[in-house]
């Protein structure tokens, strides 16, 4: 008889205990669900939940404050969500706070992210309504990042084929790294460039002594226009008739009297001459 | 007109074949008349009074506490070698940070329900089956329909309604010990505070996790239970009857174990 109801004193703390754990297993679930906490709704109308769930996360500036409780399609563009809401947090949510639908990871649920407002806006009331920003698409961001993969995978495949090329000593890039003699030739190139800038250099230094020489060279220039204008006149003279050499050139008066006179001093000559060879033989020049 | 009669004769030994009690279909069919007349009966005997407390009282200590060292060891085996198996496939994503959650999810929506009910059909059932065997075999049973005693209510009722109702509870111990064995796992390489892991842990489950997880293991209970005893309760063919009812009983409602689960995840997913 004892031993019966020792048996059952064993059979009531099995079952005792086993109802605590689960008791205490309800409630910290219930607790992660806010059931046990006073709370407040939100609603927050969407054009898109982009997979939000009843039971996901509501966080505020990164710490989870509550849970989504309800979602409904209100219309065929617009979906409203319930959000239950820590009490706690209320006093951090002003009226001007937005609600948008951010992810918990990169693989994890859906998360709605409240950003609080400003501190000068009242706090938001129980059963308000929350402003909402649309979620950022996932499927476009991939299909951006899809492009730009093909893209990156095309480029790189010309790369390839350019560094095997230029390996195989291919093209100018290739020759110039592969080719002895090209790399010879590249290097004597750029010896010649060195020397080229040297002087470069050296004549840039020396560019006061052009300018000098710009100026006379100007200087001259004027005096050859001079010198032209003069000569152009001259000629003009000559031309005309003008001037000793003008009219001796162009005057045929003064060529004639050259002429006779030239014939003048010929006959003066002949007869100098003929004067000459009969002095020679006069006998008071004798002896000479 | 003799032709047709014979026909119909003819006809007539072969249904007689089909259905009969050693072809597989028929002893099919002459099990599942059986087993559900065995289950009217048991409600009805439920319902009347009078009800044996002390006998259920008695049999939930046998069944119910006796079990619980078994079944708190294969539940601390249970998490702890998940949580060990589980990792290389979660490090290989870097989320490692997720082993609490994803044990816990499996431990308590499948694993600790199915695994408990699978070791309880093995100890709680073959007991069952043997104990009321070597009773019908013995022909204490008709001495209790002699001496004015009901042996379905004090044998058969007693036993399934403590199965149903102890089942839950080893559930519920066998999680949280799986859930100990599940944290020792996740210390084994690396330092994880009890308060971190178990905040984990209740962070990832929900009452859909939970609750349906817990219902299930009414139906386990009361499967094993009714098998148990159907199969010891029925038994024949003297000692050698005794071992085939505790062997098929523990076959038998180990598959039904299974099936109930199935119809289980079934109807859970469509009330989601």
């Amino acid at each position: 008889m004892e031993k019966n109801s020792t048996n059952k004193i064993k059979l009531g703390i099995f079952i005792s205990l086993g109802m605590l754990i689960l008791i205490l297993g309800v409630y910290f679930i219930g607790e992660r669900q806010q059931m046990f906490r006073s709370t407040f709704r939100l609603n927050g109308v969407f054009k898109n939940v982009s997979g939000l769930q009843i039971g996901n996360n509501v966080r505020l500036l990164g710490v989870n404050v509550g849970t989504i409780d309800n979602i409904t399609i209100i219309s065929d563009t617009l979906v409203n969500v319930e959000i239950m809401i820590d009490e706690d947090a209320r006093q951090f949510i002003k009226k001007d706070a937005i609600a948008s639908i951010g992810s918990e990871g990169l693989m994890g649920n859906k998360a709605l992210i409240i950003n609080p407002g400003t501190g000068r806006k009242k706090r938001i009331e129980n059963g308000g309504l929350i402003a909402t920003s649309m979620p950022i698409d996932i499927d476009s961001i991939l299909s951006k990042v899809k492009t730009t993969i093909d893209y990156t995978a095309e480029i790189t495949g010309d790369l390839a084929s350019m560094t095997k090329n230029i390996e195989s000593g291919k093209g100018t890039i290739g020759k110039l790294i592969m080719d002895q003699e090209w790399r010879q030739k590249f290097e004597s190139t750029f010896t010649n460039l060195e020397n080229g800038s040297d002087d470069f250099r050296t004549l840039m230094a020396k560019a006061n002594d052009i300018d000098d020489l710009l100026l006379s060279i100007k200087e001259t220039m004027a005096n050859t226009s001079n010198i032209t204008k003069n000569l152009a006149s001259i000629t003009n003279n000559l031309e005309s008739g003008n001037g000793t050499v003008g009219r001796l050139l162009m005057d045929p008066t003064t060529a004639n009297n050259i002429d006779s006179t030239f014939i003048s001093l010929k006959d003066s000559a002949v007869g100098l001459k003929l004067l000459m060879e009969k002095a020679k033989r006069s006998w008071l020049l004798w002896g000479f | 007109m003799s032709e047709t009669q014979d026909v119909n004769i003819e006809k007539g030994k072969n249904d007689s074949q089909i259905l009969k009690t050693d072809s597989i279909i028929g002893k099919f069919f002459s099990e599942a008349y059986s087993i559900t007349f065995f289950t009217i009966r048991f409600l009805k005997e439920v319902i009347k009074p009078p009800y044996e407390f002390n006998e259920i009282m008695k049999q939930s200590f046998l069944i119910g506490y006796k079990s619980l060292p078994l079944i708190a060891i294969t539940g601390f085996i249970i998490g702890l070698v998940l949580t060990i198996q589980s990792r290389p496939t979660l490090a290989k994503f870097g989320a490692e940070s997720w082993l609490p959650a994803m044990v816990a999810v499996s431990l308590i929506r499948e694993i600790g329900p199915v695994i408990t009910a699978l070791i309880f059909a093995g100890k709680v059932g073959s007991g069952i089956g043997a104990e009321l065997a070597s009773m019908k075999v013995t022909e204490q049973i008709d001495a209790m329909q002699v001496s004015d005693t009901n042996p379905c209510k004090y044998l058969v009722v007693t036993r399934v309604l403590s199965a149903t109702l102890m089942l839950p509870i080893l559930v519920i111990f066998a999680d949280a010990v799986g859930l100990l064995g599940s944290f020792v796992g996740v210390n084994k390489k690396g330092n994880v505070s009890a308060y971190f892991y178990f905040s984990q842990v209740f962070q990832s489950l929900a009452f859909a996790d939970l609750f349906p997880a817990i219902a299930k293991t009414f139906f386990f209970g009361f499967a094993i239970g009714l098998i148990g005893s159907y199969k010891g309760y029925n038994s024949t063919k003297g000692t050698e009857g005794v071992g085939k009812a505790s062997n098929s009983a523990v076959v038998f409602a180990s598959l039904m174990v299974f099936i109930i689960d199935m119809i289980a995840v079934q109807i859970t997913s469509l009330l989601q």
